[in-house]
């Protein structure tokens, strides 16, 4: 078992030199709708060896910021302001003074793995392409340092590794590349954008961990911009809140968590769904959308959602301001704040707290999969299929689910869950096994009209509203579209979707926009009103708030909690995000390589979790709390999950089973020859688990 | 790599001996050598025709297969691809017109990949830039005028210019001129007398492969490792050419290489206006003077073309994309 207890890093001295002073920058870009400010006046100090984090949600400028430190802002951005590096000021430069520092004295690591390497070259080449741009080294000695640098940020057998090209790796794998490349000349800054967005929340533990080995070896200031609260309280020395193209708060990461003093910042830590023990509190969406910054108006950008506003605050926009123990803060009330004697939440009291703490009895039997089977045949060569393999995608999966039940099957990606998901969507009858739905087996189902009919009891969420809402359709369209395939007349039609947009929470008014023209909160409430057209009575959500900002995605949880309760719905969701299956699940089936492995109430899940895979997974999710997160015993697990081509004959989790390396030789032969079968509980009806260790 | 080459072109090979094949009964169904004839005076009876057609393999009396027979046998056998309906090695009409054709397509085609590539990553870089807006107005224009009004034009230009200018070195008709003696000053008429029509197919070549090189390379410009191998420090220009610019030439190879059959036979009209006697305009006389065994052979060459391309095609992606390993 690996355990990585990370202390706070120690205060360095404070008379070291900033390595990055960045002062009043301003971004814009022109746009059709005018002159975009993405950034309106940032400043900070980086101090070499320390963190600063930069949280916001999108749009709110903390990438901008990231690339006009780097120089990588498109040509048509307008740059103001100082970004002094080493004494040298970098605005103003051009592309060929600029490219002498990036990568140089300035590192990168872009939020997306999987494009951020060009696919044509092998990593060794890349990496050595690296050095050579700003070395004067032969292509030998750079490929024999590129060698060392992908052993460092722990890529196994590197010297053969480097001949690869990306579409080899995985994506963490990637990553450790990416980050290979942004240290490779040693630079004096890094600037790391949403470095783990795109990762597996196992995989996202390892990378910041390599990040900070990064960071100790180079000696360098980082820049770590995310929007995961959960990522700055663990990694982060200082922590600016972005909001609107400025810092809203700029503070040391204890006292930024211990009181949040922006009422924006105190009302997004109020919205993240956490896991961290006890119960579950409610989560309070921060209500309305971050601002558009085109023509933003006079007064601070966040009156509009502030529960506290005074009536100056939409005249004249705060100023930071030096709170005294706190760091600073862009609000009028600050001082208030900080002192304990105004609660930044207001009166909006938590309005759907019934919601998540009731829970609905439990009806009827919706959907059973028995010993569900899925593979997929590996194939090779161009023009003749030749089948080399089989993926057991899924393997053996059963559970149930009630109406007004939500069951949540989480796991990392390639486990298998969405597959289980498409399998049951098909309704047909599948490659093993039995899937019943509403007390029909959907093998038995002959005709197509029976299968049209089955299809209005099951629908699906998508995870991307903005890519499944067709572009072309208006929202009355959208909703129109599957009343119509099932055949209802146009006056019916017409009042069942005023009916729909009501019972999603949106105005009758967004019914003749386009998708294009909603924000991203009200288009996935279109996509649940779409499906919810047909009255299913079992809803499929594929990861339904993965594509959400924080602040809007409690709104969308409470939502669907209420749809639930006055509906009688039974949701089956996919989500790789634990802290949000939470609040929404009942029940949790964690999955890995197919097979699932823990099933059981999702409180008892929580806080008594028996396989070693869920126990790693729940504490890999990183925590909104520095003390706790930095403190507490995490199980980081090595590797990655193996390729479903090639299962294991005994327990599928025993290559990185931190338990199977503890355990005694009789128990490990079991584990490695005999599938482990679920296994009750004890007094906990409804838990099991598939592990021979425990 | 040369397994897997001698592979595709065995599979090609086959390919060419079915189409050459097909395209010999649809040709001898549909063309009748015959009416060649019907014309002439004195009248001819069609004995008589049938005789003077059976010393070229074209005897309509002789069932097709039989004829079909001997032509595969004397173009296996003795690579001899039969004669015209007026007695005319076909041999002799592809080999001599192949290498005109050759000398008018491969400089075009070499200018306008070069011209059209290059335009297509200046203008990409520069998108909605003045440059990128000029050129780009200029090659759609010229993608709308027909090659026939190009190439009048520019014989009228070069005209005017030898006129004004007491020029005399911009020949507008014929592959060279007569009377010319000695290896130097051929190949020196001959070179003149490319001007011209390599103007005009370069001007209608290089307009495709600015358009397209440039929305390919648009599309690979903003990609996520362009700004990757800019942050390890390379200039903008340095990482659309490194990194961008490769995987975006893949598709423009692949059409290059298939569009030499194209322009091959294709350039009827160039080389009708500036009086070359290529394969594009053999293909046409073929055609409308019944002459089987031409068309056949225009076929077989076009075929043979398409291969080289398609091989050739191959060969560019491999080396542009070593991901492709060749298995």
């Amino acid at each position: 078992m690996t355990l990585a207890t990370p202390v706070l890093n120690p205060v360095p001295p404070t008379d070291a030199a900033p390595v990055l002073s960045v002062r009043d920058l301003r971004i814009s870009f022109p746009s059709e709708a005018g002159t975009v400010e993405a950034v309106r006046g940032v400043s900070f100090d980086l101090l070499p060896g320390r963190t600063l984090g930069i949280v916001g949600e999108s749009g709110s400028g903390k990438s901008a910021t990231a690339m006009g430190i780097m120089g990588l802002l498109p040509p048509s951005a307008a740059l103001r302001g100082q970004v002094l590096l080493g004494g040298r000021d970098l605005i103003g430069l051009g592309d060929q003074a600029l490219s002498e520092v990036r990568g140089n004295s300035v590192g990168m690591v872009f939020q997306d793995p999987l494009s951020a390497l060009t696919p044509i070259f092998s990593v060794g080449r890349l990496l050595s392409d690296a050095l050579r741009v700003h070395q004067d080294l032969t292509k030998r000695a750079a490929w024999e340092q590129a060698v060392e640098l992908l052993d460092l940020v722990g890529i196994p057998d590197p010297r053969n590794r480097a001949t690869s090209f990306p579409h080899e790796f995985s994506g963490g794998m990637r990553q450790r590349v990416v980050i290979a490349m942004a240290i490779a000349n040693k630079p004096s800054v890094l600037v790391a954008d949403e470095p783990t967005t795109a990762l597996d929340v196992t995989v996202q533990a390892q990378i910041l961990d390599v990040l900070r080995l990064a960071q100790e070896e180079t000696g360098a200031g980082l820049v770590l911009i995310t929007h995961d609260l959960g990522v700055v309280a663990g990694h982060a020395d200082d922590v600016a809140v972005m909001y609107a193209g400025r810092f809203v708060e700029h503070a040391g990461v204890e006292e930024l968590f211990r009181r949040p003093t922006m009422p924006y910042t105190a009302r997004l830590l109020a919205a993240v769904p956490t896991v961290d023990g006890g119960a579950r509190r409610p989560l309070v969406p921060i209500g309305g959308e971050p601002p558009a910054l085109v023509g933003l108006p006079d007064g601070c950008p966040f009156a509009s959602r502030c529960a506290v506003a005074l009536d100056a605050c939409r005249s004249d926009e705060p100023e930071l301001r030096h709170v005294t123990g706190h760091g600073h803060v862009a609000c009028l009330r600050a001082t208030e704040i900080a002192d304990g004697s105004l609660d930044p939440a207001g009166d909006a009291a938590p309005v759907d707290q019934q919601a998540t703490a009731d829970r609905t009895e439990a009806g009827e039997v919706v959907l059973r999969v028995e010993d569900l089977v899925k593979t997929f045949p590996v194939t090779k060569g161009a023009f003749l299929k030749r089948r080399t393999g089989t993926l057991h995608a899924v393997n053996r999966v059963s559970f149930e689910l009630r109406a007004g039940e939500t069951l949540g099957l989480v796991g990392e990606s390639g486990s298998g869950k969405t597959t289980t998901l498409m399998e049951i969507l098909r309704l047909r009858r599948p490659e093993g096994g039995r899937i019943e739905i509403a007390g029909t087996d959907v093998g038995t189902v002959g005709s197509g009209a029976r299968v049209r009919e089955l299809r209005q009891d099951v629908q699906i969420v998508m995870q991307d509203p903005l890519g499944a809402l067709d572009p072309r359709m208006t929202v009355f369209h959208l909703l129109a579209e599957p009343l119509r395939a099932i055949g209802r007349d146009r006056a019916s039609i017409r009042s069942r979707v005023r009916e729909l947009l009501a019972l999603v929470g949106l105005d009758d008014s967004v019914s003749d926009r386009f998708p294009a023209a909603l924000s991203g909160g009200q288009r996935q409430r279109v996509g649940i009103a779409r499906a919810l057209a047909t009255e299913p009575k079992l809803l499929a959500l594929d990861e339904p708030l993965s594509a959400l900002d924080v602040s809007v995605q409690a709104g969308v949880i409470n939502l669907l909690a209420r749809l639930k309760r006055e509906l009688g719905l039974a949701y089956l969701v996919v989500a790789h995000d634990l802290a949000v299956v939470r609040y929404i699940s009942d029940r949790i089936a964690v999955m890995y390589l197919g097979h699932i492995i823990e099933t059981g109430e999702t409180e008892t899940l929580f806080s008594d979790p028996k396989h070693p895979y869920t126990r790693a997974l729940l504490s890999a999710i990183p925590m909104p709390d520095p003390l706790r997160e930095r403190t507490r015993e995490r199980v980081v697990l090595e590797g990655e999950q193996p390729n479903a081509a090639r299962l294991p004959t005994g327990c599928v989790f025993v290559d990185r089973c931190p338990l199977y390396r503890l355990a005694d030789d009789s128990v490990r032969r079991r584990c490695r020859t005999e599938r482990p079968v679920p296994t009750p509980v004890a007094g906990q009806p409804g838990h099991q688990y598939a592990c021979h260790g425990v | 790599m040369v397994r897997y080459v001698t592979r595709k072109a065995v599979g090609w090979l086959l390919m060419i001996v079915v189409a050459t094949n097909a395209t010999y009964f649809l040709a001898s169904w549909f063309l009748d050598p015959r009416s060649n004839f019907k014309e002439l005076r004195p009248v001819r009876s069609e004995a008589q025709i049938d005789r003077a057609l059976a010393p070229y393999n074209l005897d309509p009396r002789v069932p097709l297969v039989h004829r079909w027979w001997d032509w595969l046998t004397s173009v296996t056998l003795h690579f001899d691809w039969g004669k015209s309906p007026t007695g005319v090695s076909v041999n002799g009409e592809v080999g001599y017109r192949s290498l005109i054709s050759a000398e008018l397509v491969v400089m075009a085609t070499i200018l306008s990949v070069v011209i059209g590539v290059a335009l297509g990553v200046y203008t990409a870089a520069r998108q909605y830039g003045w440059a990128d807006r000029v050129s780009q107005a200029m090659s759609i224009a010229l993608f709308n005028v027909p090659t026939s009004v190009a190439a009048l034009a520019v014989v009228f230009v070069a005209i005017w210019l030898n006129q004004h200018a007491g020029l005399h070195f911009l020949y507008v008709a014929g592959e060279n001129s007569p009377g010319v003696e000695g290896l130097f000053p051929t190949i020196g008429d001959r070179l003149l007398h490319l001007i011209l029509p390599t103007l005009t197919l370069t001007l209608m070549g290089y307009v495709g492969y600015h358009l397209t090189q440039r929305s390919l390379l648009l599309d690979t410009i903003n990609a996520d490792f362009v700004r990757t191998a800019q942050a390890t420090g390379l200039t903008r220009s340095q990482a659309i050419r490194r990194h961008g610019l490769r995987a975006a030439l893949i598709p423009t190879a692949a059409s290059v290489a298939f569009s030499v059959p194209a322009i091959f036979t294709g350039a009827v009209i160039t080389e009708t206006v500036f009086g070359w006697n290529g394969m594009g305009r053999y293909f046409i006389q073929t055609i409308s003077k019944n002459d089987v065994h031409g068309t056949v052979a225009t076929a077989a060459f076009a075929a043979a073309l398409t291969a080289i391309g398609a091989i050739l095609a191959d060969i560019a992606t491999v080396f542009l994309d070593p991901r492709v390993r060749v298995n």
